[in-house]
């Protein structure tokens, strides 16, 4: 606990040095910019952004990389209420009711239970993850290599199952990612692998390139063939700013609630910001004393999901830190931007790098305050981003991914793969394939790959290494169930179905 | 912006067997593949083809997994995203505009250089959503893609030549 404290506020020295507090102040604004823009979301902007912080530290790219994830968040709830449009699959539940509450003329009050929310969960994720993080990290130091690998063989099931409407495209999309994962040099042997004889590919494929792809160019090709032509109705900003002193009290406990639901939620492999802020919005709905009012603008119905939303998104950095395991298509890009440095998170980041991880951590405290302020008193700035014309965001987000791409390295082979793999980011959007599998494939598959090497050749090619220790044989146990449970319980459901019919007919 | 207003095609095929396929085939090339990787016996473990076959093998059975579920009339809607209305039919004419928008690099950037390539690909794009103030746009995408060759080259990255052909 002591020790935690001391190297807290080693961090926070880190952090508050003038060139990191500019970064973190970068970082918030371009969140929030990002938040609030469509198209455009955290991952891509970081990964967007990953070439041109090579030539800052590390920990002031991570610091502004910390604010752009937060930042988003504060940004999305802005067009979720104003324009009932959410920008990210955390904000929808806060378009529900926000956008409600905007066009009966509450729309600012909407806006402030949201950043409030937004900074109370985020100050106590992040509070979590401070005293979290370092006991799972030591915990993580008895995990041998056939632990990793089950580690990641659950990552792999519950991302693939939880994230899309289907298991077997969920599955498609993750094992597209380590399909391509396994193109070029294999590290271990040095031979070239699924090169087609193309020297280009032997370095394997940029996890920059198929991010941009997948989600810039996939993205841009999908809005611009089905572009909705809508023009989007801002609620005006009304009401003042700050809350009632009725809306204080109806939020409080809706925004520790979402906090509580949150965290927890968002550290699991795949737990992602869609399922906390749901069960927050069915939750309190369910415990309020005014459910009448949900569907038609009820404070509760922002407080809650907003508050769940930024504290997953602390949870979300809980594995990624501790244990190197990504769970969200942001966390694939926050992991590359390590492995750009030559960091691999984990356990032993924090013996090795403790300045770069908690300077990191003591900024996500510092950039909750930068994002209250930004957010709060200045909503009305961002809400003149949404004032640029559609065309000319998609045409830009292009111009930016070209530069992502080309700046990489001059390389013609990193555009031709960039034109393909977006046709297939549209085609995933076209027939509903996750991305986000295909992401945590790439990156995580070679690593699976080598933990998996390492257990075989410290078993001398025994396979039931992989079930050796309690740990594994529980992970895989674990992965085995979020696999087979959801059919089995379909199952179940259907049974119970056609007995009550049966019943009923009798 | 004035709409869209072109003949639309029609929504996606309701059975689309070639995504089955495609995977299925993808998944047999990388099987193929891993049959071309030296195993090496030096390395104790399994050897570099393994996971390239496992992958393959994986690839195809979601292959057949998704002609089955193809064949059983399983839907493929497309995805519920910002400023795009999934319901609409697609519009090949938007759809190629921005396509040529995102391709153009592969036949321009080498003899135009970044700041040309991004105007041009930027009035595609726009053109593909709706606008049609072309001199405009390609102002715009010119001051865009100048600004960003000088600010990125300031920053390190190298972006190219400005203008290869006056090199």
């Amino acid at each position: 606990m002591m020790d935690t404290l001391t190297q807290l506020i080693a961090g926070f020295a880190i952090a508050l040095q003038p060139i990191n507090l500019f970064w973190a102040l970068v970082g918030c604004a371009l969140g929030t910019a990002v938040g609030v823009l469509p198209g455009i979301g955290p991952a891509l902007t970081i990964a967007l952004l990953m070439p041109v912080t090579a030539q800052v530290a590390p920990e002031s790219a991570f610091i502004m990389f910390a604010g752009i994830l937060y930042g988003a968040l504060y940004g999305g709830s802005t067009t979720s209420i104003l324009l009932n449009t959410p920008g990210e699959s955390g904000s929808v539940m806060t378009a529900l009711e926000g956008n409600r509450m905007a066009r009966t003329g509450r729309g600012a009050a909407a806006l402030a239970t949201a950043a409030i929310g937004s900074f109370v969960a985020g100050t106590f994720g992040t509070l979590a993850l401070t005293f979290l993080a370092p006991a799972i990290a030591e915990l993580a130091f008895i995990f041998g290599p056939e632990d990793y690998f089950a580690l990641m063989i659950l990552s792999f099931t519950s991302v693939a199952v939880v994230m899309g409407t289907s298991r077997v495209r969920g599955f498609t999309a993750l094992f597209f990612g380590l399909a391509l994962g396994t193109i070029g040099i294999d590290t271990q042997t040095g031979q070239s692998r699924m090169v087609f004889g193309t020297l280009e590919l032997l370095d394997g494929i940029s996890f920059t390139v198929v991010l941009v792809a997948l989600f810039a160019v996939g993205e841009t090709l999908y809005v611009a063939s089905r572009n909705a032509q809508v023009h989007a109705v801002l609620n005006p900003l009304s009401g003042g700013v700050w809350m009632t002193r009725e809306d204080w009290k109806r939020s409080w406990k809706p925004w520790l609630r979402g906090t509580l639901i949150g965290f927890p939620i968002g550290s699991l492999p795949a737990g992602g910001t869609e399922i906390p802020t749901f069960l927050s919005y069915t939750l309190e709905r369910r415990l309020s004393p005014h459910p009448e009012q949900f569907g038609e603008g009820a404070i509760e119905g922002v407080a809650g999901p907003e508050a769940a939303n930024n504290a997953a998104a602390a949870g979300i950095l809980v594995p990624l830190l501790t244990l190197g395991l990504p769970s969200t298509a942001t966390a694939a890009v926050l992991l590359a931007a390590f492995q750009n440095y030559g960091l691999q998170p984990g356990p032993l980041l924090f013996a090795t790098n403790p300045g770069l991880l908690w300077g990191l951590i003591a900024s996500l405290y510092i950039g909750n305050v930068i994002l209250l302020v930004l957010n709060l008193p200045l909503v009305g700035i961002w809400v003149r981003l949404l004032l640029i014309p559609r065309p000319y965001i998609y045409a830009g987000i292009v111009v930016f991914a070209l530069v992502g791409v080309w700046g990489l390295s001059t390389s013609w082979m990193d555009i031709a793969l960039m034109v393909g793999l977006g046709l297939i980011g549209y085609m995933a959007r076209v027939y509903d394939f996750p991305i986000a599998p295909a992401l945590i494939g790439l990156i995580l598959g070679p690593q699976a790959e080598i933990q998996l090497r390492r257990a075989l050749a410290v078993s001398q090619n025994d396979w039931s290494v992989l079930v050796s220790t309690p740990i594994s044989a529980t992970l895989l146990a674990i992965a085995a169930l979020v696999l087979v449970l959801p059919l089995l319980l379909r199952r179940l459901r259907r049974a119970e179905r056609r007995i009550e019919q049966e019943a009923a007919a009798k | 912006m004035p709409p869209i207003d072109e003949a639309r095609v029609g929504a996606a095929p309701p059975r689309p067997w070639w995504i089955g396929l495609a995977v299925l085939a993808m998944g047999l090339v990388w099987i193929y593949g891993a049959t071309s990787i030296q195993s090496t016996t030096a390395f104790v473990g399994m050897g570099p083809e393994v996971m390239v076959a496992a992958v393959g093998a994986g690839l195809v059975v979601l292959g057949v997994l998704l002609l089955v579920q193809i064949r059983q009339g399983v839907t493929f809607r497309p995805q519920e995203e910002e400023n795009a209305d999934a319901d609409a039919p697609p519009s090949r004419r938007a759809f190629l505009f921005s396509l040529a928008g995102v391709a153009l690099p592969l036949a321009t950037i080498r003899w135009l250089g970044f700041p040309l390539t991004a105007a041009i690909g930027f009035t595609l794009v726009t053109h593909a959503f709706g606008s049609h103030r072309t001199l405009f746009d390609l102002a715009v995408g010119a001051a865009l893609g100048v600004g960003a060759w000088f600010m990125f080259s300031k920053l390190g990255i190298d972006l190219g030549p400005f203008l290869p052909l006056i090199r």
